[in-house]
């Protein structure tokens, strides 16, 4: 993380780091089953999206789902519900995999054919902090391209360090002041 | 002092650049002089058939030679200008004679040694007429640089009455230096009102321009133009939005960081804000009672453009306890408990809320208890607020749009087009409907905004209830946005018609529609 601004909360200045940000704003892209994993309808759309192909059984293996083929035609054929842990596990399992299959299309509404994507960056929210301590930050707005490939695989990753470095590559584009946006209080785009 | 002088020379040729006059005149002009097109020609540095070009309109008058063309032209129009009455002309000849300042394209402005424009007696300008403290060379008070616009024949008055030595040739000579065709000079208000009638007819053209592109595409097929137009709405509308903050005085935050209450659980489950929508009906009327009591269902035109007339924050909402969140120019949502309600025979603002204690509503709803609870109204006591996610407001921040959409409904009506007037309904409700979180319209996330115009509506049809109850008539029913039923005659409240400011007849399926009668119940 670039900067001075290490000790985020020191004067009660709020905010999260901007690869957290980053993070959630990619996460806000992804959309998949509404119905949630406890409704017959969220669980039959779960199970049937990851039983499509290999790549949905490696998902649930990496979920910790280790049934036998029997249990899982019960399932499917709704003959049987899965207990409780088995829901969560199918329903995180799901969400891995739609990631994974909706990143090629992140990347590509994010990289917008080279143009990139025009970001609002929110600064940390002041109202708290002392008069002395504020600093004039206002909401910025830059357009960023060239890093959403990385981003998009650093975020699929869980890999907040790398994140945050290309965090800080664009940040650096804001000017003198950028070292101000390390931590926002939102960011945002349309894409 | 070099830049000093490009710069007026840049100004002189604006100047003249503004007051060329068109190619029969430049004709009239020379021959008043009495002079040839090969004097002329040598003057200017040009050939004589260049000369004759621009004069027969074949060709403007070009770089080399234009500058001195057009003094040329200047000077001469000042010494003959185009008067309606011929027999005019000599008269003002006569009068200039003595000022030869009135030939040269503008006055000079007296400048000190190190440049700079020096200030005397305020008196008026000789250009323009408004006072000012600069003068010219000569003396007289002139607004510096000359950069004002020159006025109509008002400033021979008032410069009659400075105190310069040159008053006497000042007087009548003040009119003379005013072009030949005296162009109507707009204030800077008018100027301003111009550019953003030019600006708005220009946004509007977009409207009727999709609505044409889709009609062309669907080769008259209404009905796929329609579908077509209402898939382009979101895009659309959020195009139109931009291009009318374009000019705008706020930049907004379009994602701002949300406090918890506006955030949904899950993508069905509402957030904690209540939007106050009413469901009222009158205890003391029902369909099956029996009786004669005539009622007319009454619909509202597009509320919900209307109530893009609302208080916006426009910034991130921050948090205040108490009041202290709560001022004129704040907007946001608030928890308030409201005072109860009962008046017999009005709608509660609140709606039809069940559930007692404090709740979370909008700006808009607080604003209707504050004023239903103020010295004018009287209905209710004033809500006691706990706290408050607030941010600086304008009431205007829609306000264009709104205007924009508004005057092309009109048209549409008039005209009787039915696939503008669908599109430009699609526009504004998917706009309000999408501003939150919506996967349709990721241009912005503020569901604050969507919830304080959705309360605007519904603050906007208790108006219309008040109204209503004020001239006489019962509200049987008030429900949704935009349904008002009333006893009695209507007509005589609200205007008829398909306008925003009207009210029309509401017919649907319901037994409760159009006009019907109920019977009183004894309570």
């Amino acid at each position: 993380m670039a900067g001075r601004w290490m000790d985020l909360g020191m004067f009660n200045a709020r905010g999260i780091p901007g690869a957290d940000a980053l993070g959630i704003a990619i996460e806000q892209m992804v959309t998949g089953i509404v119905s949630p994993v406890d409704s017959e309808r969220g669980l039959a759309a779960r199970l049937s999206y990851l039983t499509k192909t290999d790549a949905g059984y490696e998902a649930m293996d990496r979920a910790g789902i280790h049934v036998s083929p029997r249990t899982l035609m019960a399932w499917l054929a709704e003959e049987r519900i899965p207990n409780k842990a088995n829901r969560s596990r199918l329903d995180a399992a799901y969400w891995d995999l739609r990631r994974r299959n909706v990143a090629a299309d992140l990347k590509k509404r994010l990289n917008n054919n080279g143009r990139g994507t025009r970001i609002e960056i929110n600064p940390v929210d002041q109202s708290r902090v002392e008069g002395r301590h504020q600093r004039d930050l206002s909401s910025r707005s830059i357009n960023v391209r060239g890093v959403w490939d990385r981003a998009v695989d650093a975020w699929m990753d869980d890999d907040v360090a790398e994140l945050d470095a290309i965090w800080d590559d664009i940040i650096q584009d804001l000017g003198s002041e950028y070292d101000a946006y390390s931590n926002v209080s939102s960011i945002g785009w349309a894409a | 002092m070099s830049q000093e002088n490009s710069v007026e020379a840049l100004l002189e040729e604006a100047r003249l650049n503004a007051s060329i006059p068109p190619p029969a005149e430049r004709q009239r002009l020379r021959e008043a002089a009495n002079l040839s097109r090969a004097q002329v020609a040598a003057a200017v540095g040009v050939g004589r058939t260049t000369v004759a070009n621009w004069e027969n309109g074949h060709s403007e008058p070009t770089p080399p030679g234009r500058l001195e063309y057009l003094r040329l032209l200047k000077g001469l129009a000042e010494i003959y200008p185009a008067a309606p009455a011929p027999a005019a002309i000599p008269e003002p000849t006569a009068d200039l004679a003595p000022v030869p300042p009135a030939f040269v394209a503008a006055p000079e402005t007296l400048r000190g040694p190190d440049g700079r424009a020096i200030e005397g007696d305020p008196g008026p300008c000789i250009r323009c007429g408004i006072e000012t403290t600069y003068q010219s060379t000569d003396g007289r008070p002139l607004h510096s640089g000359a950069m004002c616009q020159p006025a109509g024949p008002a400033p021979a008055a008032p410069a009659a009455s400075s105190p310069g030595a040159t008053t006497p040739a000042a007087a009548p000579a003040a009119p003379a230096p005013v072009s030949p065709i005296p162009a109507p000079v707009p204030s800077r208000s008018e100027r301003r009102a111009r550019s953003a009638a030019r600006a708005q007819a220009d946004v509007s053209l977009l409207i009727s321009r999709a609505v044409q592109e889709e009609a062309e595409r669907a080769g008259g097929d209404e009905e796929a133009a329609l579908k077509a137009l209402i898939k382009r709405a979101i895009p659309d509308v959020m195009h139109l939005f931009n291009e009318t903050r374009a000019t705008a005085r706020y930049d907004y935050t379009a994602y701002p960081a949300l406090p918890d209450i506006l955030k949904k659980p899950s993508k069905k489950d509402p957030d904690q804000i209540w939007e106050a929508r009413p469901k009222f009906h009158h205890p003391g009327y029902s369909l099956r009672a029996p009786g004669e009591v005539k009622v007319t269902a009454l619909d509202v035109n597009a509320a919900y453009l209307s109530a893009l007339k609302c208080w916006l924050p426009i910034g991130k909402l921050e948090h205040h306890a108490g009041t202290d969140g709560v001022e004129p120019k704040r907007s946001g949502v608030h928890l308030i408990t409201p005072a109860p309600w009962t008046h017999p025979h009005l709608p509660d603002p609140i709606g039809d809320r069940d559930e007692p204690g404090a709740l979370w509503v909008t700006n808009s709803t607080l604003r209707l208890l504050q004023r239903l609870s103020g010295p004018k109204y009287g209905l209710t006591d004033a809500p006691v607020i706990h706290e408050s996610w607030t941010s600086g407001a304008t009431e205007n921040f829609l306000d264009a749009l709104r205007k924009l959409l508004g005057a092309a409904r009109d048209e549409a009506i008039e005209n009787n087009d039915m696939l503008t007037l669908e599109y430009v309904k699609a526009m504004y409700s998917k706009f309000i409907s999408t501003m939150g979180e919506s996967i349709h319209n990721r241009e912005m996330v503020r569901p604050d905004w969507m919830h304080i115009i959705h309360s605007q509506a519904y603050a906007n049809l208790w108006g219309k209830a008040y109204k209503a109850h004020q001239a006489g008539l019962d509200v049987v029913a008030m429900m949704g946005t935009d349904e008002l039923h009333l006893t009695g005659d209507w007509r005589k409240v609200f205007p008829e018609g398909r306008g925003v400011a009207q009210m029309k007849i509401k017919h649907g399926d319901a037994k409760a529609s159009g006009e019907y009668t109920v019977g009183t119940v004894g309570r």
